[in-house]
């Protein structure tokens, strides 16, 4: 009862309303129960159910009407009793389902056989309701555990990766514990920060603001992101919805599409237990092409001589001497390229009765860096579910709850980026004693950064109870309780050992900085379901109501100076304490929401959702929105001219959808004016600082959906392709509108009269090419078109977007400059002046532009199995333009490693080279020169790949060996080729100069018994 | 069980329609306090104000780290050399190759922005204010148009003609227009003068943290100097120099204590036993030196009788090389209490003020006595200059061995002066005349077309 204690009084009144009904419907309907006529005779069935004469096991034998249930046993036996003329149904996942009436025979066996059309027969998610594969009206694409299960990934977002259309994800960093950007159709939203999907676990929405500092998430590209906490071994499926009909009932947050994440259930049956164990070991994929110390050192010597200085200073230290012209290390290899080992366990029990089953499991993970030193990365996580159902399947419960607690320890920063530039006659990282080598106060040692630590700690627990009590045949009421529960905390540690001792820094200066972030938030959702057939059509009702609240909750803080560098993970012990932030936050929001589903003989569907909502991110008077949308789908194949004559088509529908859905991704509290303590302090009182330019007037983004879509089967289903084609539009954005920094500000929360269009085309083919007693073959391939482009900005010449977008180009586009190469005489790279003002100057000679979405992306798995053995490949493609390398890399000339190809640079009037004379940072022109280029149209290349994204083997060891007990091993490779013209490390980053992703290899084996 | 149902809908129905007028109303978080609420009390309205010198101290152009104007302006120009990374903004500064996305220059600019903003949105408060007592209101309004006038002042001396924000409507703020460097000036002197008669003579703590009447009419001389308005400069410095409050120390190493008598104002520190970071950012102990170093040009000008080459100056040998560092503050630990604040006037810069507008006067015996009550100070005899123009160069050299690293006096001289191009154009191989005004920042000429154009040679 916590939970409504939370809500205040005034709540808890209408809560204890619906919660006292909750439990009167049952007893009234006790009554109701004893009152029916029996008017069919009871009988006792019995059977056996099998395939290829072998017993079936959890086989689900269900009698329609009366509802009582049945699952057969290990020897495959299977009895119940049933009221004759009932129609029993035979199910269980891959085969076909049977339906049988009861004629008075008391012995019925069946015999199983396998789904071919398995794909019209799976039910997808579709959150608030389940439906048919082949009757869903909107787009759902679905992941199951069978191909999560196949990867060695810690983070569920990396399994979906090349998996599904018009799904892009983009892996940020290979440090362990670093998150992914992931982007369902394209970008919607103008504001960088408000295309994040809503993901819903379970029924509970989770939310993805980033839980890191700014202060503590060092080692990574971006803010700690809280989805590392779901555990992607305890899921069962991942169902994107990308459309209106899929996504209008979650209104407005299902703008960027819904991430619906359903973990496993435990299932009826002998109980099952399962423990597997892996181990394996990652490695950077692919290393720059960086100068050695010959190509470096004539570099730098040549830069002196281009900036006419013949005595070389100083502080030059690579050249002048210092540093010992004939040493070389790889950097890269010192210094990420290590091994990274990783570990893993897990265990399962789950089993029950036909009306009671329960799931528990357990996970483990471990996996240590590429980078010297010793880092851990570690993840443990419980799972569980106990279903049940009374006797007559009239009321059901459901539990389920995941806790995840993570540990992870890293050096403060990624050492990439020193990596790559550090110098390659630099000196060796430790002395002959064995100590770090500072070279007498010539070289920043990059070691001495492991001495400074990034840490986080953090629990998660996510749960939800989901009663429901059939209250008429067809009318079911049932509710969700959510409840999640975050505890995190990140560290920096910053000691006086990272520094060269020569500076004399001690305990006094060292640092620590603390992150401490809570999160909470629970949601109620009373629904009502109604299903009947009237004459020919089925019809679905569906009405609901949400209730969540989150609470956040953050303190940042620094601790100075310390008696001793071993008390610098104790805050008390600083002996300055400063508290950078300490802010506390309610997210309201509260909905209704319906859907109206009709079914005209599994042929003419149409779909209807609506939902109105309310945010309290909005001020008063605007924070109520209604969205809906409409789906129908035709499914040709079942008409009468096609259903008996057709052979070759096995399955055709087509399916379209239209609607809005809205997006309040801006924060709390942005339509206020208030001060806040901005954590500095002054005279000894801490300051108050305006905390935002605050617009009391802004209001919802709506985003209008349109989809239209092929499904067709042919030859049974063995070759299945879907193709859609949609358009959505982002209108009335919202977005934090930049402002120059006159107005003390980088940006306020207001509606821009813009719109944004995403369209794209869809292609999904799955083809059953081999189809044996013992050996099969299937395909999978995907592939996504997408286009986005700003359709509309009134005054965007006059805004602060005039020099960033262009109308009928996309969003994601840069305006560059335009290079025309190297000068032959200067030697300095050259740029077209647009406005012919002799100068080249932003932003009137940035008039190129280069779009940086991807053009088109997907992925080719094909699958094999004989007998015991299954191999499987994935191919994941990105056709795409990014930013080079030379971006990371330091300025030719300048005390900086570069690319060994940027050797090549002009040398005399008349030479034409590829790159630009190198200078050592004396020639403002040469410098003005390069950092043009960096945002010229030459720095932008293809940063297009395939790569082996998966493969795994898994051979289960024949029943005959191993008796009752079952036997799986398997070896599981993440990246392992990579094959891409790009011409710096990795293709595949968010911002570039951080770890690439790892290419992992593990050996498994997993026992069940 | 019809009815059961109907029940059912019905409480449902009404139910949430009863609780929705309510549920997503949230009210104001613990951690934020509303607009108006602030301007009710004092100890809040002092937090609004104070926080605005919290953000002086710690970011952009008045910061004491390795990205403020001490140390910027000081590689900038002649009196720092750099030894750190290439990939350091610091190390562009110093080249004088600074382009309009460098960060730093962007920083400082938004900075400014920012601490203005806050000060014209601590003036709106006030003015909103019922609750506040007039003196509290006098004495805060003072110190924002203080504030708001030394920040477009350097402004103004870095970027050249920029706009001078006087609201808080974004609006306005967000297409606001360059004026010119005269208009600009003529905000400052008008907001300085306006500060000057709210403020109060005295120090309202005892540290000197917050403002005076002193500090704008020392600011106020600032700006008549630099342009030309030498009677002004006198009247206003010698207004600063008759207040006995003020006393020059004798001990050199008294000057940057925060108990020194010759502080007009200082940053107080974010923490009690906190020290300045001015310290931390020169002062090494090995060499060569990990970041910045004195420049040798510089180090040298100090003669042997100089005092302040001995006690403003560090050095440290190894058997390779010397390397000096600007030693005026030495806590670079924390202390058990506060030892040293960043000075930001004092009351040495007001006698070279004066004896500089006093020469251009032809009151050569005061301009004398004035510099070498400076001169004096650091152990050296009497000035030898005689001539106007002798005595304005010794005032210059004086200036320069005074102010080194402190917010980047000796660039601002060599502009003001138009010595700027003969005397960087020898000491900097990459000085060029467009290196006077910095560029403005990148994001700012996108995020508001009316900035354009860009300063030239960017």
């Amino acid at each position: 009862m916590k939970i409504f204690s939370l809500l205040g009084y005034r709540h808890l009144l209408s809560y204890l309303i619906y919660f006292s009904l909750f439990l009167c419907i049952p007893l009234s309907h006790a009554a109701a129960i004893d009152d029916r006529s029996d008017q069919d005779r009871d009988i006792t069935v019995s059977g056996f159910v099998t395939f290829q004469k072998m017993p079936m096991q959890g086989v689900s034998i269900i009698a329609k009407g009366s509802g009582s249930s049945a699952i057969s046993d290990a020897d495959g036996r299977y009895s119940l009793t049933v009221r004759i003329g009932e129609v029993l149904v035979v199910s269980f996942i891959g085969f076909k389902t049977i339906e049988h009436p009861v004629s008075g025979l008391s012995s019925i066996s069946f015999e199983l056989e396998e789904a071919v059309t398995a794909l019209n027969e799976v039910t997808v998610n579709a959150g608030y309701y389940t439906v048919k594969e082949s009757q869903r009206t909107g787009s759902i694409a679905k992941v199951s555990s069978k191909d999560i299960e196949k990867q060695p990934v810690t983070n569920f977002l990396a399994s979906i990766q090349g998996r599904m259309a018009g799904v892009s994800v983009t892996q940020e960093s290979g440090v362990a514990g670093g998150g992914f950007a992931i982007q369902i159709r394209g970008i919607n939203s103008l504001r960088r920060d408000g295309n994040a999907p809503l993901y819903v676990i379970d029924g509970v929405p989770y939310s993805s603001d980033p839980i890191g500092s700014a202060q503590t998430s060092t080692v990574l590209p971006n803010l700690t992101s809280p989805l590392t906490n779901i555990n992607p071994a305890d899921i069962e499926s991942i169902e994107i919805l990308k459309d209106a009909d899929a996504t209008a009932i979650y209104g407005s947050r299902g703008a960027n599409g819904v991430v619906l994440v359903t973990t496993k259930k435990g299932k009826a049956g002998k109980t099952r237990f399962s423990a597997s164990a892996a181990s394996g070991w990652g490695h950077v994929t692919r290393y720059m092409d960086l100068m050695d110390t010959q190509q470096y050192l004539s570099m730098r010597r040549q830069a002196f001589e281009n900036d006419g200085i013949t005595e070389y200073p100083a502080d030059a230290y690579d050249v002048n001497g210092t540093w010992d012209p004939s040493r070389y290390t790889d950097w890269q290899k010192e210094l990420y390229g290590g091994t990274s080992q990783i570990r893993s366990f897990q265990s399962s029990v789950s089993g029950g009765s036909e009306h009671t089953q329960f799931l528990i499991s357990g996970n483990y993970h471990s996996e240590t860096t590429v980078f010297p030193g010793d880092f851990l990365y570690r993840k443990g996580d419980v799972h569980f579910n106990i279903s049940h159902a009374s006797d007559d399947r009239r009321f059901k419960a459901s539990l389920s709850g995941s806790y995840t607690s993570q540990n992870n320890r890293q050096p403060w920063s990624d050492l990439t980026p020193v990596a790559i530039t550090l110098a390659p006659n630099a000196p060796s990282l430790y002395d002959a004693a064995g100590n770090l080598n500072w070279e007498n106060g010539t070289f920043t040692n990059p070691l001495g950064a492991l001495a400074a630590g990034y840490g986080t700690k953090s629990g998660n627990l996510v749960s939800n109870m989901l009663l429901s009590y059939r209250l008429l045949e067809g009318l079911e009421f049932k509710s969700s309780f959510g409840f999640t529960d975050l505890n995190f905390t990140e560290t920096r540690t910053m000691p006086s050992t990272m520094y060269d001792p020569a500076f004399g820094v001690t305990s006094a200066s060292s640092s620590l900085f603390f992150n401490n972030v809570q999160r909470q938030s629970w949601i109620v959702e009373p629904q009502l379901n109604y299903q009947r057939a009237f004459g020919r059509v089925k019809t679905e009702l569906l009405l609901g109501t949400t209730f969540q609240n989150q609470t956040g909750a953050r303190l940042v803080e620094r601790g100075f100076g310390f008696a001793s560098n071993s008390l610098i993970h104790n805050l008390a012990a600083a002996n300055i304490h400063i508290v950078y932030g300490n802010e506390q936050s309610v997210y309201r929001y509260q909905a209704f929401f319906g859907r109206v589903n009709l079914n005209w003989e599994d042929k003419y569907i149409l779909n209807a959702t609506a939902r109105r909502d309310g945010s309290s991110r909005f001020g008063p008077g605007r924070q109520f929105a209604t969205f809906g949308a409409i789906g129908a789908a035709w499914v040709f194949s079942k008409e009468d001219g096609l259903k008996d004559n057709a052979t070759f088509l096995s399955f055709g529908k087509l399916r379209a959808s239209y609607g809005t859905t809205g997006n309040d991704q801006i924060g709390d509290y942005q339509y206020l004016d208030t001060y806040s303590l901005s954590g500095h302090s002054y005279q000894g009182m801490g300051g108050l600082e305006p905390t935002r330019l605050f617009n009391p007037n802004f209001g919802w983004e709506s985003n209008t959906k349109a989809e239209m879509a092929l499904e067709t089967g042919f030859l049974d289903d063995r070759i299945f392709l879907t193709t859609a084609y949609y358009t959505n539009r982002s209108s009335n954005q919202l977005v934090g509108l930049p402002l120059p920094g006159t107005t003390g500000f980088n940006s306020l929360q207001a509606n821009l009269d813009a719109t944004v269009e995403n369209s794209g085309l869809e292609m999904t083919l799955r083809t059953t090419n081999i189809k044996g007693r013992d050996f099969n073959w299937t395909t999978s391939f995907n592939i996504s078109f997408l286009k986005n482009r700003l359709v509309s900005f009134p005054g965007l010449e006059s805004s602060p977007y005039a020099n960033q977008y262009v109308i009928g180009q996309s969003v994601n586009i840069r305006k560059l400059f335009q290079s025309t190469g190297v000068d032959p005489q200067t030697g300095l790279y050259g740029f077209t002046d647009f406005n012919g003002d002799g100068v080249i100057s932003a932003p009137d000679d940035r008039q190129v532009t280069r779009d940086l979405s991807p053009e088109y992306f997907g992925g080719l798995q094909n699958s094999f199995s004989y007998k015991g053995l299954a191999i499987d490949f994935l191919f994941q493609f990105v056709k795409q333009q990014n930013y080079s390398s030379a971006t990371v890399l330091g300025f030719p000339g300048a005390p900086s490693n570069n690319a060994s190809e940027v050797s090549h640079s002009w040398q005399q009037p008349g030479d034409n080279a590829p790159f630009q004379q190198f200078s050592t940072g004396l020639n403002g022109d040469a410098v003005v020169a390069f950092y043009n280029y960096l945002e010229s149209d030459r720095a932008i290349t293809d940063a297009s790949y395939i790569r082996l994204k998966n493969v795994a083997i898994t051979y289960e060891l024949p029943k005959k060996w191993t008796g009752v007990l079952g036997c799986k091993l398997s070896v599981q490779g993440q990246n392992l080729l990579l094959f891409t013209k790009y011409r710096g490390a990795d293709p595949e980053f968010v911002s570039s100069g951080f770890l690439p992703p790892l290419r992992v290899i593990t050996a498994g084996i997993q026992l069940t018994l | 069980m019809k009815k059961t149902f109907k029940i059912l809908s019905a409480v449902l129905i009404f139910g949430t329609a009863n609780s929705c007028d309510n549920f997503v109303d949230v009210e104001l978080p613990n951690s934020q306090l509303s607009s108006p609420a602030v301007f009710a009390d004092v100890a809040t309205a002092n937090a609004a104000m104070t926080e605005i010198y919290s953000k002086m101290r710690d970011n952009g152009m008045l910061s004491g780290g390795p990205a403020g104007m001490s140390c910027g302006m000081g590689l900038y120009a002649d009196e720092l050399d750099f030894y750190g990374d290439s990939v350091n903004d610091s190390f562009f500064f110093h080249n004088n190759s600074l382009i309009a996305s460098n960060n730093t220059v962007a920083s400082y600019w938004n900075a400014a922005y920012s601490q203005i903003y806050g000060a014209n949105a601590v003036m709106e408060g006030l003015a909103a204010s019922n609750e506040l007592p007039v003196a509290v209101k006098d004495v805060l309004l003072g110190e924002a148009l203080f504030s708001r006038a030394l920040v477009h002042f350097y402004l103004v001396n870095l970027y050249g003609d920029i706009p001078y924000v006087t609201t808080t409507d974004y609006q306005l703020n967000s297409t606001v227009q360059r004026i010119s460097t005269a208009q600009a000036y003529a905000n400052i002197r008008q907001d300085l003068e306006h500060a000057a008669l709210l403020l109060p003579q005295d120090y309202s703590v005892g540290t000197r943290i917050r403002p005076n009447r002193s500090c704008a009419r020392a600011l106020l001389a600032r700006l008549a100097l630099y342009t030309g308005a030498w009677d002004e400069a006198s009247n206003h410095a010698s207004a600063v120099l008759n207040n006995t409050e003020y006393v020059l120390e004798g001990d050199l190493d008294a000057v940057f204590l925060k108990e020194s008598r010759s502080t007009l104002w200082q940053f107080g520190t974010t923490a009690e036993g906190r020290n300045t970071d001015d310290a931390q950012n020169y002062i090494f102990t090995a060499g060569p030196p990990p970041f910045v170093g004195l420049n040798l040009g510089l180090v040298a000008l100090f003669g042997p009788d100089d005092l302040r080459g001995s006690h403003w100056i560090g050095t440290v040998t190894d058997g390779t090389g010397t390397w000096h560092y600007a030693n005026k503050y030495k806590q670079r630990e924390n202390t058990g209490s506060s030892v040293e604040y960043t000075v930001v006037l004092r009351m040495e810069e007001q006698y070279l003020i004066r004896a500089e507008a006093r020469a251009w006067q032809g009151d050569l015996i005061g301009a004398k006595e004035d510099l070498d009550a400076i001169r004096l100070r650091a152990g050296l005899p009497p000035t030898a200059a005689d001539s106007a123009e002798e005595i304005i160069a010794a005032v210059q050299l004086q200036r320069r061995l005074e102010f080194f690293t402190e917010f980047g006096h000796r660039f601002f001289d060599l502009k003001r002066t138009g010595a700027i191009d003969t005397v960087l154009g020898l000491a900097k191989a990459g000085w060029n005349p467009t290196d006077k005004l910095f560029p403005l920042p990148l994001t700012e000429l996108n995020a508001n077309p009316y900035l354009q154009p860009q300063n030239p040679g960017y």
